[in-house]
């Protein structure tokens, strides 16, 4: 902002409106073509003799009698099922959002309030759990999962995502705490509060934007999160992404395809309203950590 | 109200010890100071008392309790930190409220008691801010209700005025005096400025690297320093060093010979006096060097010389005025001398002075 507030010359300024324009547009299109294609049938948006025809959609009118079809919305949802990939995705992500949470933020408060050395230690090892390809994981868990009778089970994919995504939470709210003053939980101790209620009443109100942050991070996370669900989950019991491959891989059917193209603009809505609905917390948890201190 | 017995209590971090076997005996209602430089463990001393520091050896009685495993919670003491701990989220009124409501005081007795406290402190048109929006004095005296609201038996005061600007602190240390007056709470102060430790204090305790080097009134650490550091951290200009030698009765230091030290046993010393004691003589004088410098204070004028490596400062009154440079004669009668041992810094009784 200070760049374009200081004296520049109005062709400065033009070119830098120009710019962000043009970044914005290449930026938005693929979602927007995506949601423009998803309500065509797949001989439009996948058309072999003019790629226009994905914009007019000459073979959806031929097919369906209309321009927008809501075909592929309704081959994903009704005919796979794919309300049901919605509801163990609800479950996995607010699972481990929950859970991380929880121990994250006791975790990293501990982490953050201790003076022992080896602190130090543990949230380097975090860091570097962290690092690891989450695949490198999966591979040592498969067989004992099987032969525990574990595998294909929700629960077993949230412990599972818990674990990879509990290194970051630790240590991102680690540094959150770091930021918050030891006086103010030594004055709530002095004041008549646990350590425990000087954490709950003084220190996680002060945390808030912190706690959102990086429960967004989770969030996303979980929702995203291909490798370990795609491995873990039984059939019936796979969430939005991998489903979402599995429509992907059985291109013989004609259709299936569009059923993949609804179900990805299905999946990102909700994206959007949740980082547009907590932008400002997001954005005052990030500057938090980083500027006071 | 109690009182707070130190027997023999120790911090020690590994390899580093913060407070040597400090023993210390505070009578109930006392104003107490502890008053040392930076590091010298008197926060470290403040903070086992408050708990929030274990301790590594002794014991600490609050009352007739010993409290050395105590949570803070359960010391029953308030706190006033340096950076004041107010809580962000919280207006004033629920700041000064807080210590009531974890504590599980009778809800319909909070609102009068928080007035109470915030009338005392001069607070009543600010409850409904939030601490960002006060400034540091208000932040202080946030500080201040929250401490007294609950009326403990004891107030720990840990350099409450060291984040306030000149004139604010010379009121609000008032204010601080004017409570302890009312409330008659044991109180221990920290702080490293000794003209708070003056003002306020009925007792100060006088520490250095962990020890505490004397405990007495203002007036007695002031007057008879115990030894070299407290006479060279006391006052302002603190008190004026000079090492020299003593041969039968007079003591001679490079530029300085005091006689009349009968009784006073041979070999090398230090003398200590106060520039406010000596002045500058018209004739002769113990001390006769070239000036040094020369400060305009407004009250008064100081006159420094050099003594050896020492340099000794003369109060003298406002307008005097000498050059730099120009010979100058300066009394400093043997009534008015300290000495301290040469080597441990332990003051010395003469024998000549009453």
């Amino acid at each position: 902002m200070s760049v374009l507030t200081a004296k520049t010359s109005p062709w400065m300024r033009g070119a830098a409106i120009g710019f962000i324009t043009l970044w914005l547009l290449m930026a938005a299109f693929p979602f927007v073509w995506t949601l423009w294609g998803s309500f065509k049938v797949q001989g439009d948006f996948f058309s072999r003799q003019d790629w226009l025809n994905a914009l007019y959609g000459v073979q959806t009118l031929a097919e369906t009698g209309s321009s927008f079809t809501g075909r592929g919305y309704y081959g994903a949802w009704v005919e796979r099922e794919f309300w049901r990939s919605v509801i163990n995705t609800g479950i996995v992500t607010g699972f481990v959002v929950v859970i991380s949470l929880t121990f994250g933020t006791l975790g990293g408060y501990a982490l953050s309030r201790s003076t022992a050395r080896y602190a130090f230690w543990i949230l380097i090892a975090a860091l570097i759990f962290r690092a690891m390809p989450h695949i490198t994981l999966l591979s040592g868990y498969l067989l004992p999962f099987f032969q525990l009778g574990v595998w294909g089970y929700l629960s077993t994919a949230i412990i599972v995502l818990v674990a990879i995504n509990q290194p970051f939470t630790i240590w991102m709210l680690n540094s959150f705490f770091q930021t918050i003053p030891k006086d103010l939980d030594e004055s709530a101790m002095v004041d008549g509060c646990s350590r425990f209620q000087a954490f709950r009443l003084v220190i996680i109100p002060v945390m808030w934007p912190g706690v959102i942050t990086t429960g967004l991070f989770s969030f996303l996370l979980a929702y995203n999160d291909f490798a370990v669900t795609a491995v873990l989950l039984s059939q019936e019991n796979q969430t939005m992404v991998p489903k979402i491959a599995s429509f992907m891989g059985s291109t013989q059917v004609q259709g299936n395809v569009m059923f993949a193209v609804s179900a990805v603009v299905s999946a990102t809505v909700p994206l959007f309203i949740l980082v547009l609905f907590f932008q400002r917390h997001i954005v005052s948890g990030l500057t938090a950590g980083a500027v006071k201190g | 109200m109690a009182t707070i017995s130190l027997k023999n209590v120790s911090k020690k971090w590994a390899g580093f010890t913060g407070v040597d076997a400090l023993s210390l005996d505070i009578a109930d209602g006392e104003f107490l100071v502890l008053l040392g430089p930076s590091g010298c463990g008197k926060t470290t001393t403040m903070r086992m008392i408050a708990g929030l520091e274990t301790i590594s050896d002794g014991e600490i009685w609050i009352g007739d309790r010993v409290v050395n495993t105590l949570e803070p919670k359960d010391r029953d003491i308030a706190m006033v930190f340096q950076s004041y701990g107010l809580y962000p989220t919280m207006s004033v009124y629920e700041n000064i409220r807080f210590p009531l409501r974890v504590r599980k005081v009778p809800r319909e007795t909070h609102h009068e008691r928080v007035m109470r406290a915030a009338a005392m402190v001069e607070l009543g048109d600010f409850l409904e801010r939030r601490p960002a929006a006060l400034s540091g004095g208000q932040r202080q005296r946030v500080a201040l209700a929250r401490a007294i609201v609950r009326q403990p038996t004891v107030f720990l005061m840990d350099e409450p005025l060291s984040n306030l600007d000149a004139k604010l602190r010379v009121s609000t240390r008032a204010q601080i005096k004017n409570l302890h007056h009312e409330l008659k709470t044991t109180t221990i102060y920290v702080t490293h400025d000794q003209i708070e430790a003056m003002t306020l204090a009925d007792r100060v305790v006088v520490m250095n690297r962990g020890i505490v080097q004397q405990v007495g009134t203002p007036m007695q650490i002031y007057d008879r320093p115990a030894n070299t550091f407290v006479a060279g951290f006391i006052g302002s200009p603190a008190m004026n060093l000079i090492e020299g030698d003593i041969r039968s009765g007079v003591f001679t230091a490079t530029n300085m010979r005091v006689e009349g030290l009968a009784g006073m046993p041979d070999g090398p010393v230090t003398l200590g006096f106060r520039a406010e004691d000596a002045g500058v003589a018209d004739r002769g004088g113990q001390i006769s060097a070239p000036v040094y410098s020369m400060e305009l204070l407004g009250d008064a004028s100081m006159v420094t010389v050099q003594c050896g490596k020492a340099l000794a400062a003369v109060k003298t009154p406002k307008d005097f005025r000498i050059a730099i440079g120009a010979p100058v004669g300066i009394t400093v009668p043997a009534s008015i001398c300290h000495f301290f041992d040469a080597r441990s810094g332990h003051r010395i009784e003469h024998p000549g002075k009453d």
